[in-house]
């Protein structure tokens, strides 16, 4: 059974002063959240005392304005950060759909994007060759998966990596921002993938700003707003 | 007082702080360890990718590394340059020095490099040094091929010798991810680094016996010789075939070395390795 718990989460990292030669007003990473001082330190309170438990079934929307913090809790629950109090606990295996082209390798062939695409994702060779044609056919690329990645159109690259993207069975899905990619019909057919994985997974945590979409695809909302739980609907 | 006072306790809290940075660390290079696949397949990769609209391909490596050797044994023509146990002396000694070189200076830059991964998958931070790793290693094997090859156009037999150099050569792969996640820590947190070393790696070419022989001379070439890491390196890989000799020194000099420079990676990975995505 798939669960979210979490607990007082919070994440305060130290904006680190690089050590460099540079002039002191260049030397600051370029990071968001709310900056505040601890002690001679400076931090980013970047998540505080978030706190909210989700069951199988569930569809959790994250809005709240730019800054807010929903990227950073959706990579805190896919473990990219490391939370700096509180506590959170997850049964289930955990997707996330955040930056699909990544990884994509221009020089490659569309086939072996794949390949790497698996590799990346923790799929067995036998998994790779299993979910192989289920991608080409899906992103009808044809002829042209074996020609290298750099040769497709923008709208073939993005139908490759939604398609790459997509081949999940997810128990546990994070998105950040609804995925489309391609032209009219494969919008449609992109449209369809997304829908059968929202009914396909356990639990899915959707960042968007837009509003419709929250209603169309969650049935509960969570507000941030400076790292903060505004509100949980 | 107090001070003195608190020492047992501070020494009783960094413990349990040092042990479970080393399990963080030793969890981390396990996984990446079952991950295999994936730093190999990305390391092929990335060397196909840096010759792929090449005629020669990767073979470009030998070509330059037969350019530098066969460039340093005629401009340093001595009365040594026509032995062949000289030309032996470059080869080897360019084959090692080409590898460390490469190792470091590309280390200083690799987070910086894997930021989007880092970022944006959950890979363990490991996957990246063995990355980079496997690229330098499969990059030496290019100049390993001109190097034998070299070797026995100079007259050297393949013989039991050689065994006693792939020992050096053992070690000196056994220090590189150590090399690579100390490097790759210092340019995180100190980004002119990666200017800084490549110069000094430049420089310090000069201050190794890679292609000056080391006689007994005093000054700044004893220092150079006897304080230089890397020097024990060198002569690992490179005595028992010149000499015949078995490099005992400098094999255990390098072993220590080996040992103090991975339990210096260890502590880093284990401390910082999941501060890394917020200093990229």
């Amino acid at each position: 059974m798939t669960s979210i718990t979490l607990n007082n989460v919070s994440l305060v990292y130290r904006l680190f002063e690089k050590l460099t030669l540079s002039a002191p007003g260049r030397r600051r990473s370029a990071l968001g959240g709310n900056i505040a001082k601890s002690g001679t330190k400076q931090v980013v309170q970047a998540l505080d005392g978030v706190s909210f438990e989700l069951k199988a079934g569930d569809r959790l929307g994250l809005v709240g304005p730019n800054g807010a913090g929903k990227t950073t809790l959706l990579k805190v629950l896919y473990g990219i950060y490391q939370p700096s109090g509180g506590t959170i606990s997850i049964t289930g295996k955990v997707d996330a759909l955040f930056n699909i082209h990544i990884g994509f390798r221009p020089e490659a062939t569309g086939r072996r994007n794949i390949v790497l695409r698996g590799l990346i994702s923790g799929w067995t060779a036998a998994e790779i060759e299993e979910k192989m044609e289920e991608i080409i056919d899906f992103s009808e690329l044809g002829d042209f998966i074996d020609l290298p990645f750099k040769a497709y159109s923008q709208g073939m690259a993005a139908r490759l990596a939604f398609a790459a993207a997509t081949t999940l069975e997810p128990e546990i899905l994070l998105m950040d921002e609804w995925i489309g990619a391609g032209d009219a019909s494969f919008q449609e057919k992109a449209k369809r993938r997304m829908d059968e994985l929202a009914e396909k997974a356990g639990i899915i945590v959707l960042a968007s700003h837009d509003d419709a979409l929250i209603q169309r695809v969650c049935t509960k909302k969570l507000t941030l707003r400076a790292g903060r739980v505004e509100s949980l609907a | 007082m107090a001070a003195k006072d608190n020492a047992p306790e501070q020494r009783i809290a960094i413990l349990p702080a040092m042990i479970a940075a080393l399990n963080g660390a030793f969890d981390d290079i396990s996984k990446a360890m079952r991950l295999h696949r994936v730093w190999i397949a990305l390391a092929h990769e990335d060397i196909g990718d840096q010759h792929r609209r090449t005629t020669l391909g990767p073979l470009w490596m030998l070509v330059n590394y037969f350019a530098f050797v066969g460039t340093f044994a005629f401009v340093f023509v001595t009365k040594d340059a026509s032995n062949p146990s000289y030309i032996a002396y470059v080869a080897i000694g360019m084959l090692v020095w080409f590898y460390l070189t490469e190792t470091i200076t590309m280390s200083v830059s690799l987070f910086q490099r894997e930021a989007s991964f880092i970022q944006g998958t959950t890979l363990p931070l490991f996957v990246y040094v063995m990355r980079l790793t496997m690229q330098c290693i499969i990059r030496a094997g290019y100049s390993l091929a001109g190097c034998v090859l070299i070797l026995l156009l100079g007259g050297y037999g393949i013989n039991t010798n050689w065994l006693l150099s792939l020992v050096g050569l053992l070690l000196l792969i056994l220090a590189t991810p150590a090399f690579v996640v100390v490097f790759a820590f210092l340019g995180a947190f100190f980004p002119d680094s990666e200017f800084i070393v490549g110069n000094l790696m430049r420089v310090g070419m000069f201050f190794t016996p890679v292609f000056w022989v080391y006689s007994g001379q005093e000054g700044i070439q004893e220092y150079a010789y006897n304080w230089n890491p890397f020097t024990y390196f060198l002569e690992g890989v490179r005595e028992p075939i010149t000499t015949g000799i078995f490099p005992g020194h400098a094999l255990a000099v390098t072993g220590y070395f080996c040992l103090g420079l991975w339990a210096i990676a260890l502590l880093l990975l284990g401390l910082y390795r999941k501060r890394i995505v917020f200093l990229i």
